[in-house]
């Protein structure tokens, strides 16, 4: 099988001044297929810039073998380069160039000539909704047209596989959810592998069917987002108001109760997610009068701090 | 690989240049305002100095080389100082380009401006200060600039190089090196009377050639172009295999992350 990204012990550093080499990617192993978005999420500072300009060949790993859309991504990097591209979330053009001459120019460097190089920056323009401001200067763009302009530039030379660098990163919500939807739209209807970074949960848990963790330069975890949570046992929250009296002791110590965060009237409980400590919790509580109660599945978000803890 | 394709890479380094100094006030400074007060000041003082016709061909060739030199060598560098200096390298590397591509299409952007430049300053010099530029022939004032240009490429590359090992603080070299490659190869003074170790220094630097073919037009002793022409194209492979060499060794280090952020 042919994967869009073949990984297997890429270790990466950089030289620092006065404290010599630091690492920052540490044995890097991931296959990803392609088939669903995969998102690598981590802490800042765990590597995840580094790793995807690994994976762009924009720099090399110090060790490892780098296998991209089954082409070996050491020896053959220009071939690489043809079927590959990348956006970022703090994108940079060249400031005085509209984004009709940034597309154009960013065509010029895939080799894109003549009418194909116009059709394609038309089409990138309309793709990404851009028309209006074909003749405005990068320096005179909002962050989030400039984020489109970044993901126009990257489907240019009609890649097989997009790398997202943080591509929400500085965005309003309305339109960190407009570029959610570009990003799927890029998956799922133009069929190119996409593999982004993250460090926003909600983002990685609507965009991402596979999820590699990455701490202090390791992956300390890969999996599809539900059964992150199930393995990782991530309680569920219980948050309950009561009325009356109910007995602290017993309650804490039911089997299966994480933890117990108890103050007047109010319960939050985090509980292993099965029914018995369920019906255990409620039956202790059967003193006091529910006035409330709330139950919360684990989010990505309680994954992260897990495992960034 | 088609060869439009391969063009193209290269003509997107000239494209945006010409953009970037289309849309800069400073341009109209590089190419006429600085041009002129180098030629006026230069000529003028020929004239307070009572210098006669031909030793006033010989300092205007050196301020015209001098200028077109500066001229089309920033224009190599730009290719690199624009994406520097706009944190928008990363896009130029990610994609399949190469060095030479970058070179050859800034280099001909710099070529377009220096004749710019030229043809306004022989102009000027013919009719303020009587300079026939065409003593030698046109074929002679082509190899002339070809020299330059070609030189200016050395020394753009040399810049994109040091960007490449040194970063953002190497940017001091696009407006530096160009004076002292200047300084060795005799551009208002014949290299025989700078001292020794100069003067060997000056023999390994193609412009000396170049500007002696041309001055020699004027009656000033001897040229030996061929030594310049050679000398010229053998530098051009190994500052081409050198840039290549070094983006590589860029990659590695991780210093076009750095650039990029």
């Amino acid at each position: 099988m042919n994967y869009a990204v073949r990984a297997s012990g890429i270790c990466k550093g950089f030289n620092t001044l006065f404290r010599g080499k630091k690492e920052v990617l540490k044995d890097i192993n991931l296959l990803i297929d392609g088939e669903e978005i995969f998102g690598i999420l981590g802490p800042n500072g765990s590597g995840k810039t580094t790793l995807l300009s690994i994976f762009s060949t924009l720099i090399y790993p110090d060790r490892g073998e780098l296998t991209i859309l089954g082409i070996d991504a050491r020896r053959k990097t220009h071939e690489v380069r043809k079927l590959i591209n990348i956006s970022t979330g703090k994108p940079n053009f060249p400031w005085s160039l509209t984004v009709r001459e940034n597309l154009r120019h960013s065509g010029m460097l895939y080799g894109l000539h003549g009418r194909e190089l116009e059709r394609a920056v038309d089409w990138s323009m309309e793709s990404f909704d851009l028309h209006q401001y074909q003749d405005t200067r990068f320096e005179n763009l909002s962050t989030g047209v400039k984020q489109r302009l970044s993901l126009a530039k990257a489907m240019l030379n009609g890649p097989k596989l997009l790398f997202l660098d943080e591509p929400t990163t500085g965005l309003d919500p309305q339109m960190a959810q407009r570029t959610r939807a570009l990003v799927k739209r890029i998956h799922r209807d133009m069929g190119v592998s996409v593999v982004m970074t993250t460090h926003y949960m909600p983002e990685a848990e609507e965009l991402c069917g596979m999820i590699a963790f990455l701490k202090e330069g390791r992956i300390v975890a890969q999996d599809t987002p539900a059964r992150l949570k199930r393995c990782l046992k991530i309680g569920e929250r219980m948050r309950i108001r009561y009325r009356g009296d109910i007995d602290a002791n017993a309650l804490r110590a039911i089997p299966g109760l994480i933890s117990a965060d108890l103050s007047a009237g109010r319960a939050d409980l985090v509980i292993d997610k099965n029914e018995v400590t369920f019906s255990r919790v409620m039956r202790t509580l059967q003193s006091a009068e529910i006035l409330e109660l709330e139950l919360e599945e684990p989010d990505l978000e309680d994954v992260f701090i897990e495992l960034a803890g | 690989m088609s060869l439009q394709g391969e063009i193209n890479k290269c003509l997107s380094a000239a494209y945006k240049n010409w953009i970037i100094s289309k849309r800069n006030v400073f341009t109209v400074f590089e190419l006429v305002f600085w041009p002129l007060i180098s030629l006026l000041s230069i000529g003028l003082m020929t004239r307070f100095l009572n210098i006669g016709g031909e030793t006033v061909a010989f300092l205007l060739v050196g301020a015209i080389g001098l200028t077109i030199l500066q001229i089309c060598q920033i224009d190599v560098a730009y290719v690199l100082l624009f994406d520097m200096w706009s944190k928008s390298i990363k896009n130029t590397f990610v994609s399949p380009v190469r060095g030479y591509h970058l070179v050859l299409g800034a280099l001909l952007f710099g070529m377009v401006r220096g004749t710019f430049a030229f043809t306004i300053l022989v102009v000027i010099s013919r009719i303020l200060f009587g300079f026939d530029f065409l003593a030698g022939g046109v074929h002679t004032v082509l190899i002339f600039l070809a020299g330059v240009f070609a030189v200016s490429a050395l020394i753009g590359m040399i810049v994109c190089i040091s960007i490449l090992l040194f970063g953002q603080k190497a940017d001091v070299a696009a407006w530096s090196l160009s004076g002292v490659i200047m300084l060795i190869s005799g551009i208002y003074y014949p290299i025989s009377i700078l001292p020794d170790p100069l003067q060997l220094m000056a023999r390994a630097v193609p412009l000396t050639y170049f500007l002696e073919y041309y001055r020699s037009a004027y009656g000033f002793g001897d040229h030996n172009i061929m030594t310049g022409a050679v000398m010229v194209a053998a530098y051009m492979i190994v500052g081409l295999i050198a840039l290549e060499i070094t983006i590589e060794r860029a990659r590695s280090t991780g210093i076009l992350l750095r650039l990029s952020e």
